[in-house]
């Protein structure tokens, strides 16, 4: 794993179960982030996404009224002030493939199973660095590209580039 | 827009200007030990956020056998509280507490209604969590804890058979 600071990241830390809120605000801290808000609830990130530029969400599932999952649907949309380009990363001890399937098509960047550890989770981070992905827009999906190796295509690839925004916006 | 049509766009990667590689303050090897270590020192906390979350537990599968009407608004509630449980039990080496709350979250997930079978199997489950952190089952349990696996699992098989 490599060794980047990460003290300059802004997080967002979303689960309504308290002990695990703290479990993950602390964890973060002694990896080194500072700037660490929380929310309870979906409906609160979303407000708390409104008005803070945020780096990185994690963000538990199995939450009322609004989960994880509608929670990723609602930043991605980007109908609520939100980002839509925020990197997330899951941490959800759901861990039937149907749920994670339902969680990488939602538009997440990464997924961590429940009980966490904190090599883990910093090594979710690293992934979200090292490899950023490109969006993919389509009528049924808008996120990170859900391929994570690019395969030899056979024909000729129909994906265009949209817009290329690390050249400037 | 079809599924046919496909864009790719490319985000700004606004990460990479604010994490460096190296120097102080970066994480190696120590921090991520140190980061285990914060996790390793809540061990007091997670015994008492598991015993009032066994007290709610308990409280709930009270309410599911005096409210079988609404089993399955009852059973979300256990659902619910057994699935947090399982999802910090493995931080603090409580494997059993894990396997347990997962075993019980899929016991009941597809539940419409809860059968007499149902509700002592359930009843079963909570006891069998109460038990564990009773003893500071750890780990694995050593062989109280195999043992506590092995006669839920065939009481379990013989109620529901």
């Amino acid at each position: 794993m490599s060794d980047f600071n990460i003290s300059e990241l802004k997080v967002l830390v979303v689960d309504d179960y308290e002990p695990m809120l703290l479990i993950l605000k602390r964890v973060l801290r002694a990896l080194g982030i500072r700037d660490i808000k929380e929310s309870h609830s979906g409906e609160h990130a979303l407000k708390t996404l409104e008005t803070n530029e945020i780096d990185i969400i994690f963000t538990d599932n199995l939450m009322e009224p609004m989960g994880g999952i509608d929670l990723v649907r609602n930043i991605r949309s980007g109908e609520h002030g939100t980002d839509p380009f925020a990197s997330i990363i899951m941490v959800s001890g759901e861990l039937g493939m149907d749920k994670i399937v339902e969680a990488r098509d939602a538009g997440i960047n990464e997924f961590l199973a429940k009980p966490i550890s904190a090599k883990l989770l910093y090594k979710r981070i690293c992934s979200i660095i090292e490899n950023p992905r490109p969006f993919i827009r389509t009528e049924s999906y808008f996120g990170p590209d859900r391929r994570r190796r690019q395969l030899e295509f056979m024909g000729e690839d129909k994906r265009q580039i949209a817009y290329d925004y690390s050249k400037g916006m | 827009m079809s599924d046919e049509d496909v864009q790719v766009i490319k985000p700004p990667n606004t990460l990479s200007a604010k994490v460096s590689k190296g120097g102080p303050g970066a994480v190696d090897l120590e921090a991520i030990e140190r980061a285990e270590a914060v996790i390793a020192g809540m061990a007091d906390n997670y015994l008492e956020w598991v015993e009032e979350d066994l007290v709610k537990l308990q409280k709930s599968y009270d309410g599911l056998i005096g409210d079988r009407d609404n089993a399955k608004e009852r059973m979300e509630t256990i659902f619910g509280i057994a699935h947090d449980m399982k999802g910090q039990g493995g931080s603090f080496n409580y494997d059993l507490m894990t396997i347990l709350g997962n075993d019980l979250c899929r016991f009941i997930e597809d539940k419409e209604t809860a059968s007499d079978v149902d509700v002592e199997v359930i009843g079963l489950y909570v006891s069998a969590m109460k038990v564990v952190i009773a003893q500071r089952m750890e780990g694995d349990g050593g062989a109280a804890g195999t043992e506590v696996l092995n006669g839920l699992a065939a009481v379990v098989e013989k109620l529901t058979r």
